[in-house]
């Protein structure tokens, strides 16, 4: 009997076993592994799973390998079975902060990451079809990652001559030399996992102050109130501001895993939201990105501390002024107190115009001959900074390198959203950061193939904030071999300032669809 | 080369072109560019950092990616993980438009 034929065998058998889902979502985790898992993973001895007992992955992870035990083995889990299995795998069999920080760019679906570099050997093996920030996000000890070995195998049969298979002694190196090196790198069993066990999970509820940036939005401030609720997750009501705009009010509904993964899903000025943010390890800062559950590529940076913490200025928004130029600054963070104006040096004069707690609002004049560079800010015990400029001196556009994807039918396309990071030069040569500055945005292809078949024509535009909108997929009959509207193109960014102009450019490849589409890349 | 004769009219073609200096042209049309070659870095971007040498129109080879497992973490593979993603759409050129992807969003 074929193999699959077997397991669908064991998977409907073992789905003939459960109670009412309901009174399985209430078994403790081990009970329900046992109830939905243990058909097919051998309880060898008692609440050691067979393949589930010997990994630790992010909820991701688990919910990753969650969908491919329904898709691929015809498991059938209710939802509520399903959240239930996710949240005592990840409690029990989760990863230490520690662990998850160095690939927490692919749980956060940032954009245009830099994909972790784990040596030519794992970047070939592993990379060339997905992150190695998803290898890295899993533990287990060599035995079994040479059984994942086998498992890539099995599933996709035909990688044996693809990806580097021909031309080397692939599956020697897959199944003797990257087991050991990956066991190594990841193992099963940690100091970091098993202290983090021992620690006592953080309580999250209180009030805290928040502050975000939008790549190519605005900055945003204010507070979140979490409050815990009778089933142990946790609900954020948010008031919140754009800096210089509107009032953002909202509601968030979040599960935290691993005692310190928060998943939340809001409701931020009438548009949803999905949350993916990691608590640190005494709980006084929560940190993540936020993005469009539709379009993962657009979303902020979100960072939150308590607002009865200790003295810390979190935000100074905007971050730098113009020498001869005045302007409303807010000064956010917790403990703060008087605003010490002398602190701004010479040539610069607030007049707080506003305080509350954990905020200042202050009018600032910057004299037109006051010396530029970093202005140390105080406000009590908290300290911060502000910056004085003359000019832009330098532009840097980020990402140096981007992706979009078209779209159509039923697949979004991705866009990509550029940011240019201006810079002024101080009068002792030293470059000093401005943050994002507003630019005039433009494509044109990049290089001369991309010239010969138009790909700046075709490829789709930009919008005034830096967002890449790409074209619509499919065949187009007017370009070569009816190709799709894909392109190669170099994004450039101009900032005017006074009578000059500063330039920047960064690269940008408009590309296909993609159907596979998890939570880790 | 004087031991190998051509069976067929491409060999010949190929013996041909070698023979009037168009070697050159024969190696470039042999080496793969675009599709999971030993020197591809991807789906999305082909081996010089562009997209130039990706197969274009992508939809006319997609389902020879997706039939036989070809980047499968971009591609469903219809060969063992989603032997349905394509039912009913037989030609991807035509009916690229109801592709769906195949994780579910929730």
């Amino acid at each position: 009997m074929p193999i699959r034929s077997v397991m669908t065998r064991l998977a409907l058998c073992m789905l003939a076993l459960p109670a009412a889902a309901g009174a399985a979502a209430a078994q403790p985790g081990a009970a329900l592994v046992r109830t939905w898992c243990s058909g097919c993973h051998h309880e060898a001895k008692p609440g050691h799973f067979e393949r589930i007992s010997v990994i630790r992955k992010t909820p991701e992870g688990w919910v990753m390998t969650l969908f491919r035990m329904r898709q691929v083995h015809h498991l059938v889990l209710t939802d509520e079975v399903h959240d239930a299995l996710v949240r005592y795998l990840a409690d029990t069999q989760g990863l230490a902060p520690s662990e998850a920080a160095p690939a927490r760019f692919a749980l956060e679906r940032r954009p245009n990451a830099q994909d972790l570099d784990l040596g030519p050997e794992l970047g070939v093996m592993c990379g060339r079809c997905h992150s190695l920030a998803r290898v890295a996000l899993q533990r287990r000890d060599s035995d079994e990652w040479l059984k994942h070995m086998h498992f890539h195998v099995g599933q996709f049969s035909t990688l044996e001559y693809q990806a580097s298979g021909r031309d080397r002694p692939w599956w020697q190196i897959a199944s003797t030399q990257l087991p050991p090196e990956l066991g190594k790198r990841f193992p099963f069993t940690t100091t970091a996992w098993s202290d983090w066990q021992k620690q006592p999970k953080r309580e999250l509820a209180g009030r805290w102050i928040v502050v975000g940036h939008v790549p190519g939005g605005r900055d945003f401030y204010g507070t979140a109130d979490i409050t815990r609720e009778a089933g142990g997750d946790y609900r954020a009501r948010y008031a919140l501001n754009e800096a210089g705009g509107a009032a953002i009010a909202g509601e968030s509904h979040a599960i935290v895993y691993t005692g310190y993964e928060w998943r939340g899903r809001a409701a931020l000025g009438g548009r949803a939201v999905r949350e993916i943010f990691a608590a640190n390890e005494d709980g006084s800062r929560i940190a993540g990105r936020w993005f469009d559950p539709e379009h993962s590529e657009l979303g902020g940076e979100w960072t939150a501390i308590r607002a009865d913490g200790a003295p810390q200025l979190l935000a100074v928004l905007p971050q730098a002024l113009r020498a001869g130029t005045s302007g409303r600054v807010v000064v956010v963070g917790s403990g703060l107190g008087a605003l010490d104006d002398a602190g701004f040096g010479a040539g610069v004069s607030a007049t707080v115009v506003r305080r509350e707690a954990n905020l200042f609002e202050a009018d600032v004049v910057v004299a037109a001959d006051a010396v530029p560079g970093a202005r140390a800010l105080r406000a009590g015990a908290a300290a911060g900074q502000l910056i004085v400029f003359r000019q832009i001196d330098e532009l840097e556009v980020r990402p140096a390198y981007g992706i979009a994807r078209l779209g159509g039918g039923k697949l979004a396309p991705v866009a990509a959203q550029f940011e240019a990071i201006a810079a002024t030069r101080l009068p002792g040569g030293a470059l000093l950061s401005l943050g994002p500055v507003a630019a005039e945005w433009s494509t044109v292809s990049f290089d001369e193939e991309a010239r010969r078949t138009s790909d700046d024509k075709y490829a789709g535009q930009m919008d005034p904030t830096g967002r890449f909108l790409p074209a619509v997929a499919g065949p187009n009959p007017t370009r070569e071999y009816s190709g799709d509207n894909v392109g190669n193109l170099a994004v450039l960014a101009s900032v005017k300032d006074g009578e000059r102009t500063v330039d920047a450019r960064s690269h940008l490849v408009v590309t296909v669809q993609r159907w596979v589409n998890p939570p880790i890349y | 080369m004087s031991e190998l004769k051509p069976t067929n009219r491409k060999a010949e073609l190929l013996l041909e072109a070698v023979a009037e200096g168009h070697a050159a042209e024969v190696y470039a049309m042999d080496t793969v560019a675009g599709c999971a070659t030993t020197f591809d870095p991807g789906w999305e971007v082909d081996p010089f950092g562009g997209v130039a040498s990706l197969c274009q129109p992508m939809e006319a080879d997609l389902y020879g990616c997706s039939d036989p497992c070809w980047w499968p973490a971009q591609v469903p593979d219809t060969m063992n993980t989603y032997p349905d993603w394509d039912a009913g759409k037989p030609s991807a050129q035509n009916d690229w438009r109801e592709l769906d992807a195949v994780f579910p969003k929730k």
